[in-house]
């Protein structure tokens, strides 16, 4: 599903964020990427939604080379890919129901059929009785769901999630991140950035290690590889 | 995705679709994405409409400096316009008087302007005696008495010939043509004026065209700044869209629709506010031209003139917006 190839990535000529990165996801796989902050975690996810393009070495997601896509290609790259921000990203002008249409707005999915889908991906996070309300009348833990059911209501192959559980308490990041196994479960295939090591450690599934724009480590938690 | 089509056919198989659900680029009927393009149209004329008229002050405040960018060119225009009236007014009244030799008779002069009246360029000719000559003389200076000392009138027959085609050039030709024919005394033509009255035309042309691109690049400006700030407020809405696979289309569209709406509020603005100054003038300028004895029809933009106005205002709003959004949607780039 994904791959990188001896992937660099500098700002400015001189800061190196990412230094020859290899490693491949399967499809169907759940991968942790962790290290500190500014380890280039969050550099790596955004070479994937190509949002940067990388300096060096080639990055295949979904049999693209995807810095060969033409940029009006990009768009529709994009929409194949779910992605869960910290700061959960909600539109406050818009109440649930169209923060969560958004994406299939903009796909011009019919409306009658973005509803059905809004309300499952609703239903799925727990919140359908919540479709009414503003961001903003929801708490953390909620935005974040909301948050989740957006990047997977036009049904992703890739979710990718920055920090999903960076401003929530362990309670509410264990059931955040036993969504995520839900959806990894029936096939898509996520990724997820993140320093909560304690939490990594319990979920048992792979962990790509990031220190200082290096791949330091690719282990299996299941087979207590440290 | 060289395969889309064996890739499409697998959709059908849900087990062979179950694992490789969405890995592949939506392809969807042309039918309903134009279904959906036709609907996010509307959606957005609609939603960017709504934007405005949230924001009734300011959006009027916009659609006001739009207006008075627009009138300035459209008065001018009309005055041309009224000009041109005015001009074909005076190319009828453009003749040349042609005097005849003081010793010929009556008889002569008929029938020099017998001749005169069989030139190809003249339209018609009139012959003034020297008696009615005198006689008009008389009447304008009001020097009957004086006039009357005379023991014999000094004035000549003339002939006032109206050419058929008026432009200075012509005009200089036939008086050229006309100063050959036996009889003729002497051809008098007024050119500075005609020539003068052209150039004025022209000069006047030049300016409504100068003023037309200058206040319509002015649109440009207001509407290009309007639409700025209503990018720059929704930079997180721009951000988060193009994240999630918003084309530049997409996201350009709700500000287009804002840009023309404001184009269009301006037009009509300027329309109405034309139509008031018109009524307004209307008296004064009636009793101006009736004190020289002419009448004088206020000029309007009609119908053609008011579609042009709305038509261009429009796109006018449109493209400052296009312009102001290309150039700030570089700038927005998702954190």
């Amino acid at each position: 599903m994904i791959a990188f190839e001896h992937v660099g990535k500098r700002y400015g000529g001189r800061f190196e964020a990412l230094a020859d990165i290899n490693f491949s996801v399967q499809r169907g796989e759940m991968v942790f990427l962790t290290g500190h902050s500014g380890a280039g975690k969050s550099s790596l996810l955004r070479l994937i939604m190509r949002l940067e393009r990388p300096s060096r070495g080639r990055i295949l997601v979904a049999g693209y080379d995807i810095d060969r896509l033409h940029y009006s290609q990009v768009p529709f790259y994009r929409r194949q890919i779910g992605v869960v921000f910290q700061d959960h990203q909600l539109l406050s002008d818009r109440d649930v129901f169209s923060n969560v249409a958004l994406p299939l707005e903009i796909q011009g999915v019919e409306p009658h059929e973005a509803a059905r889908r809004v309300r499952a991906a609703l239903d799925k996070v727990g919140l359908l009785h919540r479709e009414k309300a503003l961001p903003i009348e929801l708490s953390g833990g909620e935005q974040q769901r909301i948050g989740i059911a957006r990047a997977v209501v036009n049904k992703p192959a890739l979710l990718l999630a920055d920090e999903p559980t960076g401003n929530l308490d362990p309670q509410l990041s264990a059931d955040i991140m036993r969504l995520f196994e839900d959806f990894n479960r029936i096939g898509t295939t996520v990724m997820i950035a993140s320093h909560d090591l304690a939490l990594i450690a319990r979920l048992r599934h792979r962990v790509l290690r990031l220190r200082e724009g290096r791949l330091i480590a690719d282990e299996h938690a299941a087979r207590e590889v440290v | 995705m060289t395969s889309g089509a064996s890739r499409r056919s697998e959709k059908r198989v849900p087990e062979a679709a179950a694992p490789r659900r969405g890995a592949r680029v939506q392809r969807t009927g042309l039918d309903s994405r134009v279904r959906a393009w036709s609907r996010h149209h509307r959606a957005m004329a609609r939603d960017s409409a709504f934007r405005l008229a949230r924001r009734p002050l300011g959006s009027l405040l916009t659609m006001v400096a739009i207006a008075i960018a627009l009138i300035l060119p459209c008065a001018l225009w009309l005055v041309m316009d009224s000009a041109k009236v005015l001009d074909t007014e005076l190319d009828e009244s453009a003749t040349l008087t042609v005097y005849l030799s003081a010793s010929l008779g009556e008889r002569q002069a008929m029938d020099i302007a017998e001749t005169l009246r069989a030139q190809p360029g003249v339209a018609g000719a009139r012959l003034v005696t020297a008696a009615e000559g005198m006689a008009e003389f008389q009447q304008a200076l009001g020097l009957e008495d004086a006039l009357s000392e005379l023991e014999e009138n000094p004035l000549p027959a003339s002939i006032i010939v109206s050419p058929r085609d008026v432009s200075p050039q012509a005009v200089n030709g036939l008086g050229e043509q006309l100063d050959e024919v036996e009889g003729v005394d002497e051809v008098r033509l007024d050119l500075a004026w005609l020539e003068r009255l052209n150039r004025l035309a022209e000069l006047g042309q030049r300016l409504t065209l100068a003023l037309g691109v200058l206040f319509g690049l002015g649109v440009l400006l207001i509407v290009g700044n309007t639409i700025r700030l209503a990018v720059e407020s929704r930079r997180q809405e721009i951000e988060v869209v193009t994240l999630i696979g918003a084309t530049h289309a997409f996201v350009r569209r709700p500000f287009l629709y804002s840009g023309a709406w404001y184009g269009l509020g301006g037009g009509m603005l300027a329309w109405a506010i034309l139509s008031l100054g018109r009524q307004w003038l209307a008296a004064p300028v009636q009793a101006l031209a009736q004190s020289y004895g002419a009448t004088f029809v206020m000029p309007s933009l009609g119908l053609e003139g008011s579609a042009i106005l709305l038509v261009s205002s429009t796109l006018l709003g449109w493209l400052g917006s296009w312009m102001a959004v290309s150039r700030h949607l570089k700038d927005i780039r998702p954190r």
